[in-house]
């Protein structure tokens, strides 16, 4: 505590350090985009079946001529570290390649469907926040039995099945949300809700478990000793708890992505979920790669922001760096 | 759907401001005069690249775009064929030429005219090595690897009404390929864009002159179809409804499609479970089995046991197909009887119920031809080798593949036959599918008519997994591809079928089926000789 008010009297050194912890969270995201580009062609290569049989697919009428006509459009006769070579420098401009299906370049591809993902993962994440943190603060009381138990059954819901249920009842049975209907706000209201139930679920555990640890500091006896009641309470511990919700960051991408998947095959939605099943099933291999770098992206500079916020909420972690640095 | 739409905007309305999503909220007006037909599809890969005719080989892509595209003849569900954009064609004695005469009224939903040059650039671009194309090239007789091997040589323009196709040699199912959504035609303008966007399709490249229009596209989600007003060119017979708009809504998941339809949100499904028929309540359903090659066990002529005429025999007799294939797809798909399933031209309805199962007719087969041994796990043996065969199928089996395939292998060890079954990836199997080291394989294969027998079972044929090399059963099949006559055809066809169900190359089990349901508000909806719907006289 004692070094913080010298360091911040040295600005020159200061903004220098600032540009070298800039640079190192730099260098860290490129390692993992590196690293996931990388890791991704390995897997590729691996994986069993050739990419232009499954072009092609059953009811083709073709022979080996136009098969090795399509192997070379899509640079599949090249040796692959070429086209490893070729990836990566691809990636540096900014090249993802084009789409062995489409016939697109990957970033149209991805970029026409990341919008209905985005939309359908910000309503279940907002949902979710909102969710767990009415969990969270009901459970403080004498629901604290119930909720635990719902968020219980809720996190090991299958989502593919909770998309059904949902359907069955509010679409095919009260006939609310129509599942039909594409084009206005409604069709996005089950999606959201089956998506939002697991996450909502986990952040629900995460974050009360957080609160249940932060009641139990000494500091909140000091703040109830005060004479706060439990909201005023409730906004001292949530701060804590919120610390601990945050490192959840990546685990929540992940699950968003994947119960994108389901979601958007359950729901027929347009979107990166079913563009990744497809490119997988379909060896689409620029695309899976696209969407392994670009998670990898997402995943790397979240929790760049993740690591930031939770400094930016408890003061301790910004002390101890600057004592150690 | 007009019921829904207040009441369902107003909650989204309330649910989307609280997501802080209100932006996003875009109500969709309901202008159909005529009314909307929802028909839920699943889709597949259609989003991958598949809106262009000429080059998709997808089904799902001919079902969606036979609404937008046209071709110059329609053939009806008994084969038969009825003038379309061509209002008259003429067939040569030869076989050796074709000329259609163009109506003269049909434009194209951008304005452009049909006429004979449009014709011909068509056909030039479905042949285009640039076009890459899978299916309909192969449908007029053209051959992509080998252009000179072709059957199809080219189209000529006569005059402006007048188009000629010529030939190398006789190719008979021609017209039968002139007739599928693969060789619909284009409006002149989209032959301009670019492959990639042909594919990629939109409501600017995906124009033709069919009985809607594409007005918007979501790939992987929805294609909203317009009637085409100035539509006046159906094929003869045929009326035209008065649906205003077709939405197409793609529904990867059986269930929710069956839902769709059963609740009221949808019209029409397409790709109906065999099992789910008695699900769909009091919705109409249309099971078509598809032309072709039924689903079927290919047992190789060349290999150990199998090359007893006697064990494949054995074989067909031992499996009860009919109770197995039951037990897997119900009411769904019917138990087949021929190499040809009983919708394609030149079906053999003369072999229905001649080889149904009996164990111990089979059983005296396998005597007979020496496997009279037993060793300890209950198999038949000669010469101290168990009478073992190996059936490989390639990987992802489909449960139902898999669960059929397990009453199989237990009919055939209750008459003392080993069948190992081996599930390896598509590599793997094609490398061993080249020399054909495979003992028996299995799948179903859909075609316009008797010709794809040749493919099974003609020396050299590319599906003949049986590797049957039988110089008086490659004459006459040659004999039916040359042929121009359908009943001689016919009746050559027959000869092949009735020489299977003597040589047992090929066991059918089933016909697969197309199975579609519609509700009763939908009027005059009809299907193609495929069993696709054809949504031209739809009212609701």
């Amino acid at each position: 505590m004692t070094a913080a008010p010298t360091q911040r009297r040295r600005t020159a050194p200061g903004a220098a350090a600032l540009l070298r912890a800039l640079a190192s969270r730099l260098g860290a995201v490129l390692m993992v985009l590196w690293g996931a580009a990388t890791l991704a062609f390995l897997a590729l290569q691996l994986v069993p079946g050739d990419p232009v049989d499954t072009i092609i697919g059953v009811d083709a009428q073709v022979g080996e001529e136009t098969r090795a006509r399509v192997r070379e459009d899509l640079g599949l006769d090249l040796p692959p570290w070429l086209r490893y070579l070729q990836y990566l420098g691809g990636l540096l401009v900014g090249d993802l390649g084009t789409s062995f299906q489409a016939r697109q370049p990957v970033a149209e591809v991805i970029g026409s469907a990341v919008g209905p993902t985005l939309q359908l993962a910000a309503a279940a994440l907002g949902l979710a926040v909102l969710l767990a943190l009415v969990g969270a603060v009901l459970s403080r009381g004498v629901l604290r039995g119930f909720v635990s138990a719902v968020e219980l059954v809720a996190a090991s819901t299958p989502t593919f099945w909770s998309g059904l249920l949902l359907i069955t009842v509010f679409s095919f049975g009260l006939g609310w949300f129509p599942i039909i209907a594409t084009r206005d706000a409604a069709s996005l209201v089950l999606p959201a809700v089956t998506l939002a139930i697991p996450v909502a679920a986990i952040l629900g555990q995460v974050l009360r478990e957080g609160l249940d640890a932060a009641a139990a500091e000494p500091f909140a006896l000091t703040v109830r000793a005060r004479g706060a009641g439990p909201i005023r309470l409730l906004g001292h511990t949530l701060r804590h708890a919120g610390v601990g919700t945050l490192a959840l960051a990546g685990y929540l991408l992940g699950s968003l992505l994947g119960g994108a998947v389901l979601v958007e095959t359950v729901f027929g939605r347009a979107g990166l979920g079913r563009m990744v099943l497809a490119a997988i099933l379909n060896r689409d291999l620029p695309v899976v790669m696209a969407l392994v770098v670009l998670s990898g992206l997402v995943f790397a500079v979240l929790s760049q922001v993740a690591d930031l916020g939770a400094r930016a909420l408890d003061p301790r972690l910004r002390s101890s760096e600057r004592a150690s640095g | 759907m007009p019921r829904h739409a207040r009441s369902t905007a107003a909650v989204a309305l309330v649910v989307a401001a609280g997501f802080g999503l209100a932006a996003c909220a875009a109500p969709s007006g309901d202008d159909a005069d005529g009314g909307t037909v929802t028909f839920a599809i699943e889709g597949g890969n259609i989003a991958n690249g598949h809106m262009n005719p000429h080059r998709t080989q997808l089904d799902s892509s001919a079902m969606v775009l036979r609404n937008v595209f046209d071709s110059l003849v329609a053939q009806n569900q008994d084969g038969s064929f009825s003038p379309w954009l061509a209002e008259s064609y003429e067939v040569a004695d030869d076989g050796l030429s074709y000329t259609f005469t163009l109506r003269d009224d049909v434009t194209f939903s951008d304005g452009e005219a049909l006429d004979a040059e449009v014709v011909k650039a068509n056909f030039d671009h479905v042949i285009d090595p640039e076009t890459t194309s899978f299916r309909a090239a192969a449908l007029i007789g053209y051959n992509t690897e080998q252009p000179e091997d072709s059957a199809y040589r080219e189209a000529v323009v006569v005059d402006d009404r007048t188009v000629r196709f010529e030939f190398d040699r006789p190719f008979a199912p021609f017209l039968s390929g002139v007739a599928t959504p693969f060789l619909g035609l284009y409006s002149p303008a989209s032959l301009e864009l670019d492959q990639a966007d042909l594919a990629a399709g939109s409501p600017e490249a995906t124009v033709g002159s069919g009985p809607f229009v594409l007005t918007e596209y979501v790939p992987d989600q929805e294609l909203v179809l317009e009637r085409n007003d100035d539509y006046a060119w159906a094929p003869e017979g045929a009326e035209i409804g008065t649906a205003q708009t077709l939405d197409i809504r793609i529904l990867p998941e059986a269930s929710v499609r069956n839902g769709a339809l059963t609740s009221g949100e949808a019209q029409v499904i397409a790709d109906v479970l065999p099992t789910d028929v008695d699900q769909l309540g009091d919705a109409e359903t249309e099971v078509w089995e598809l032309p072709g090659v039924p689903y079927s066990l290919y047992l190789n002529v060349n290999r150990g046991a199998l090359q007893d005429v006697r064990v494949r025999e054995a074989i067909a007799r031992g499996i009860d197909v009919e109770a197995d294939v039951e037990s897997v797809y119900g009411e769904g798909y019917p138990r087949a009887w021929s190499a040809l399933t009983s919708t394609t031209p030149g079906y053999d309805a003369a072999l229905e119920g001649s080889w149904d199962v009996d164990a111990a007719a089979a059983e005296a087969l396998l005597d007979e031809a020496g496997w009279t041994g037993t060793d300890a796990e209950g198999f038949r043996t000669k010469d101290g080798e168990r009478l073992s065969v190996e059936w490989v199928a390639w990987t992802p089996q489909p449960d139902d593949a898999a669960a059929l395939a397990d009453l199989i292998q237990q009919d055939l060890a209750g008459i003392g036959v080993e069948l190992v079954r081996s599930v390896v990836e598509p590599a793997e199997y094609n490398a061993r599918y080249g020399p054909k080291e495979i003992d028996i394989t299995d799948w179903s294969f859909a075609g316009t008519g008797g010709e794809v027998l040749a493919n099974h079972l003609r020396t050299g044929g590319f599906q003949n997994a049986s590797a049957v090399s039988d110089p008086s059963l490659d004459a006459i099949l040659d004999e039916a591809a040359a042929s121009t006559d359908p009943a001689e055809q016919a009746a050559l066809y027959e000869q092949v079928q009735q020489w299977n169900a003597e040589q047992w190359a090929i066991v059918p089990l089933y016909s697969p089926a197309r199975i579609t349901a519609s509700s009763s508000d939908v009027e005059g909806l009809s299907y193609d000789i495929y069993g696709r719907p054809l949504f031209l006289g739809v009212s609701v």
